[in-house]
């Protein structure tokens, strides 16, 4: 596998230098800022998927900034973030941990880009996921929170995919990895995975996803995964995630699958729903655990910014997620949350 | 300092003169936008026209979506889009597009075209940090936005009416040309024997 690995990257480093002479486009500079409210109805943080979890706080997300440049054929993206949100939320530090005093590495992506023809392209560096419907950036997302399945699955893959375009419609691509979210293998290049996309008509688009290898819980699993979405009309968009990811021997891991439908009263404001059942799988046979979680967010959207109000209700019958009543120490069933973002993009 | 204000100040001068000069595209009977311009043939024979039309889009297909070129005798029709950029003092980076459809007649001695059928889509940043259509369903550019879209929308107009015009011109300039270059210029060779 290393050797496949030192061979793609040769090949690409060629065909990089290959395109010096030609034409450049101009520099793209781009990015977010994100701000948050939330107040839990029991007076605790108690629904705790990645962001928007502090109580009765103005707490920050992120700073995003993001630079593009295309040259002919090749072309880079750097991102990088800074906040909560965007470091030990989301992104690990040097050593590999999340510890937020010593985060220091910002990267949301690093790649580098070379189109070999219209149809074939090959990519190589950090690259936010091909795995799941939500991402990072609240600027990419409808709901402001995130979805128990975004939380669980990888953030980031570190190795070199090929894309091959077979029409509009269909296209494949393959790669090796790094582990989940490491900008260093630590096992050398473990994953390889793959994403088949299919338009099967104008505004519909699926990906199926694949990816075996090591995971960012230790383990060697197969996450499969399904992220589609479509656009009905102008009003209309429906959205379906739905993941299954097996770990070690005995087959221990998650399942899930959430369903976003999506109403547009006028191009400014929109109402969306996240509906999703998330399965924990019971090690060595044990029990399994399950949470349902409903949120029900708008976008109000006025120039660069976009207001998100947003309610959440999160149903934990097996108490896997440690939510409390108002005292703080009665163990609860159930949690309800309120929260109003503000996310800026230019 | 005062080269900073004096900078300041000429900056706000070509703001408001850009502003000033940029006109909105006229409305079709219809009540959509459109640019129309009906032009004289002067002596071109149709067929070498048509050559020369297919010319202009099979050296233009950046923009241009080929895939829906309709040809017949005296029509030729094809939609293409242009991308809109949002465009601060330092940074340039895609905000959307509008898709267009282009229409050419031909009859005796003139030919007649028009773009139309504007219809604006928003970009969104994708998980790798591109700008990518956020949906397949384009806004008619005729819409009347919200009071706080107000101005980015007007932008959007403008923008459209200069790359309207713009095209215009190039394809006027290319159906005109005498001269339609064939094959590729010569290359250059240094003579290093003789010195």
């Amino acid at each position: 596998m290393k050797n496949i690995a030192a061979f793609s990257l040769l090949l690409f480093g060629t065909a990089t230098l290959a395109v010096a002479q030609e034409k450049a486009s101009p520099l793209e500079i781009s990015g977010s800022v994100d701000t948050y409210y939330k107040y839990d109805l029991n007076k605790s943080s108690n629904i705790k998927t990645f962001f928007a979890n502090e109580q009765n706080s103005v707490s920050l997300g992120m700073i995003d900034l993001a630079l593009k440049k295309t040259t002919g054929k090749a072309s880079f993206v750097g991102e990088l973030s800074f906040g909560p949100r965007g470091q030990y939320q989301s992104i690990p530090d040097v050593t590999g941990g999340y510890d937020p005093e010593k985060n220091g590495f910002n990267i949301q992506n690093l790649y580098v880009n070379y189109a070999f023809t219209d149809k074939f392209t090959m990519t190589a560096g950090y690259m936010g996921t091909f795995i799941g419907y939500e991402v990072i950036s609240p600027a990419a997302n409808f709901n402001y929170s995130t979805s128990y399945l975004f939380g669980s699955g990888p953030f980031q893959n570190a190795g070199i995919k090929g894309t091959y375009a077979f029409s509009d419609k269909v296209s494949l691509m393959l790669g090796l990895f790094n582990e989940w979210n490491q900008y260093t293998a630590t096992r050398g290049v473990s994953s390889f995975g793959g994403q088949l996309m299919v338009s099967p008509v104008e505004g519909w688009t699926a990906y199926i996803n694949g990816l075996h290898g090591l995971d960012g819980y230790g383990n060697y699993s197969t996450i499969l995964d399904l992220t589609t979405a479509y656009q009905i009309n102008d009003k209309v968009k429906i959205g379906l995630n739905a993941a299954n990811l097996s770990a070690g021997d005995d087959k221990f891991g998650y399942s899930g699958v959430a369903l976003y439908p999506q109403y547009a009263f006028t191009p400014a404001v929109a109402l969306g729903l996240r509906a999703e059942y998330f399965n924990y799988k019971g090690i060595s046979g044990g029990p399994s655990a399950s949470v349902t979680s409903f949120t029900l967010s708008g976008n109000i959207k006025a120039g660069g910014l976009t207001f998100i109000p947003e309610v959440r209700f999160d149903s934990d019958k097996d108490f896997t997620q440690g939510f409390f009543k108002k005292d703080g120490v009665t163990p609860n069933k159930s949690a309800s949350q309120f929260s109003l973002a503000a996310v800026y993009s230019f | 300092m005062k080269v900073s204000i004096l900078f300041l100040y000429l900056l706000c001068i070509c703001s408001y003169l850009k502003a000033q000069d940029t006109e909105l595209l006229p409305k079709d009977e219809a009540g959509k936008f459109i640019y129309y311009e009906v032009v004289k043939l002067h002596d071109l024979p149709l067929h070498t026209l048509k050559v020369r039309l297919l010319d202009f889009f099979a050296k233009n297909k950046v923009g241009l979506k080929s895939t829906k070129f309709q040809m017949t005798d005296s029509t030729f029709s094809a939609s293409g889009k242009l991308i809109i950029n949002k465009t601060m003092v330092v940074v340039s980076h895609p905000s959307g597009e509008v898709n267009y459809n282009f229409v050419l007649e031909t009859k005796l001695d003139k030919y007649r075209f028009w773009l139309t059928d504007f219809k604006f889509i928003p970009y969104q940043k994708d998980r790798y940090g591109n700008f990518v259509p956020s949906t397949t369903v384009g806004v008619p550019l005729e819409n009347e936005p919200a009071k706080f879209n107000a101005e980015q929308w007007k932008e959007y107009r403008s923008q459209t009416a200069l790359y309207a015009a713009s095209f215009a011109e190039k394809i006027k300039k290319h159906l005109a040309d005498p001269v339609l270059k064939t094959s590729l210029p010569a290359e250059k060779k240094m003579v290093t024997k003789v010195w």
